[in-house]
């Protein structure tokens, strides 16, 4: 995998022979961006911070990572930590930040001691004089949002604010602060180092109803058919969800899996978590546990997520026990519609994802319930 | 100085304690001069903080699709029994604590769950009638 090649510290010195401006131009021209899931410009974010003048820079390490059916950053942070901190540290260069952050959820609590220990040796290596302070989570799916991160790590209620200001305008203790996702820290050192780097590798947490599921690197745009070979389904597949925000869609062997293919479902990728659905299991069930998900997770800050996704699991509800009509069937769609219009943040704006693309990809699922007049 | 994270005094704090009690929370609210009313506001807003005591052990299965997907219901109905418990309750002899949580990234090894916060993956009813064994017999010991 060309994410664990290790790169010894060789990346930051590279980086700082090249200095700030010849490290973002060499970052830019690699083509890194973003592996959260947004695939903002890794180089642009963080020019952003560096253009607000200022006495002090914050780096956020985003490993906050709950999206359901996603764990590449686990597999990281175990298998590759070092090179981690080494992006941690570059970024820490160019941005003259003097304290650092990993955001750890809570979930990967039994990783912590270890990554002290990471951040001890390499710290010490490198000879720089940053501090990496790991931030323990508590169970909050809201505090992977930007926002909500910086909120929480401010020691208050991780509940998004509106943007902007942007972050890497006006961040923690409102300085610029530059929030990097896990994956996106450890390509930095290996994007720098490597001139073979090849930016359109991803990784892919793959879960659901396979043989084999696990994290695995491939290329944007690689085939269905690649991935159902490796991974090995459990019998005859009907669906593949990403996640739980970027919607659900049919498995078609034939296809590539690329941004453009994923869009025409109306589905996201996100961060390429990929969870399959076998044949038997009805989407109506599958959209019922993501909705109580995403009633369980909404930080309850602005109305239409925090009262609308209780709705949205009623209706599925009422759905399910074949007491719904047609016209029930068109209010789900439009409360879905209405939440992902009015909400605040990411969490609202995609919590209806799930169920629009199972009711316009799987409509006999849906149908099969309705009552007949 | 820099400003200590709150969070991660918090879970110092539950570290040592089992769990917040209002005795806790009063003392960091002293030390670091921060409301308890915004202590108590925080922690209500973590699943992962608990402001009652807790079983010895604490149980969180995972709710995710993945797991769902590979069997979790049938996990939890039978811990359910096992323990005669519900989600969200401590046993009758204080052993042990069961929650459900959202996608603790245990997916390959679906159906998972944590116990005392470290992963057990590919679940199955044999498993954990040997996981609960143990437990109670360490912890019998131990007694």
């Amino acid at each position: 995998m060309q994410v664990l090649r290790e790169t010894n510290l060789q990346g930051l010195a590279l980086a700082k022979k090249l200095g700030k401006k010849g490290t973002l131009e060499l970052l830019a021209k690699r083509g890194l961006v973003g592996r959260g899931g947004a695939s903002f410009p890794t180089h642009k974010k963080w020019e952003r911070a560096l253009s607000v003048k200022t006495n002090e820079r914050f780096l956020i390490c985003n490993a906050d990572e709950g999206e359901p059916g996603t764990f590449k950053d686990k597999f990281l942070i175990k298998n590759n930590s070092e090179t981690l901190i080494e992006g941690i540290l570059i970024a820490a260069f160019v941005l003259d930040a003097k304290r650092c952050f990993i955001y750890l959820r809570a979930e990967y609590d039994s990783l912590r001691l270890e990554l002290e220990k990471i951040i001890k040796k390499v710290l010490k290596k490198s000879k720089m004089k940053v501090s990496i302070e790991i931030v323990r989570g508590a169970g909050a799916y809201v505090c992977g949002e930007e926002t909500a991160i910086i909120q929480s790590i401010m020691g208050r209620r991780g509940q998004p604010m509106e943007k902007p200001p942007y972050p890497t305008i006006k961040g923690l203790w409102g300085k610029p602060t530059v929030l990097n996702n896990v994956t996106t820290l450890t390509c930095v050192p290996q994007a720098l180092l490597y001139e073979d780097w090849n930016p359109n590798y991803r990784l892919f947490s793959i879960s659901g109803e396979v043989e084999h599921p696990g994290v695995y690197e491939w290329e944007l745009g690689v085939k269905m058919s690649t991935i159902l070979g490796t991974v090995k389904p459990k019998g005859k597949m009907k669906a593949m969800s990403f996640g739980c925000f970027g919607g659900i869609m049919p498995v078609y062997k034939s296809n590539r899996v690329s941004p453009a293919l994923i869009c025409d479902k109306n589905c996201h990728h996100g961060a390429y978590s990929l969870i399959f659905v076998g044949e038997k299991k009805n989407i109506v069930d599958v959209n019922l546990s993501m909705a109580k998900f995403y009633t369980y997770e909404s930080c309850g800050k602005c109305t239409p997520c925090r009262e609308g996704t209780i709705r949205l699991v009623e209706l599925l509800k009422k759905i399910k026990s074949g007491q719904a009509t047609n016209k029930d069937l068109k209010l789900l769609k439009e409360l879905a519609n209405h939440i992902q219009e009015t909400s605040l943040c990411g969490l609202g704006a995609s919590c209806g994802n799930h169920i629009l693309t199972g009711m316009k990809n799987f409509k006999k699922d849906y149908k099969g319930f309705i009552k007949k007049k | 100085m820099e400003e200590k994270i709150l969070l991660n005094i918090l879970h110092e704090a539950q570290d040592k304690h089992g769990y917040l009690s209002e005795e806790v929370l009063k003392k960091i609210s002293k030390k670091h001069q921060i409301p308890i009313s915004r202590l108590y506001g925080i922690i209500t807003f973590h699943t992962m903080f608990r402001v009652k005591k807790q079983g010895k052990h604490i149980l969180e299965l995972c709710g995710s699709p993945s797991c769902l997907l590979n069997g979790a219901r049938e996990i939890e109905r039978f811990i359910e029994k096992e323990l005669n418990v519900e989600i969200g309750e401590t046993t009758k002899d204080k052993k042990f604590s069961v929650y459900k949580t959202s996608c603790i990234g245990c997916c390959d090894g679906a159906p998972a769950m944590l116990i005392d916060g470290k992963p057990y993956v590919n679940l199955t009813i044999k498993r954990i009638k040997e996981i609960l064994k143990e437990l109670k017999n360490a912890s019998t010991k131990r007694n």
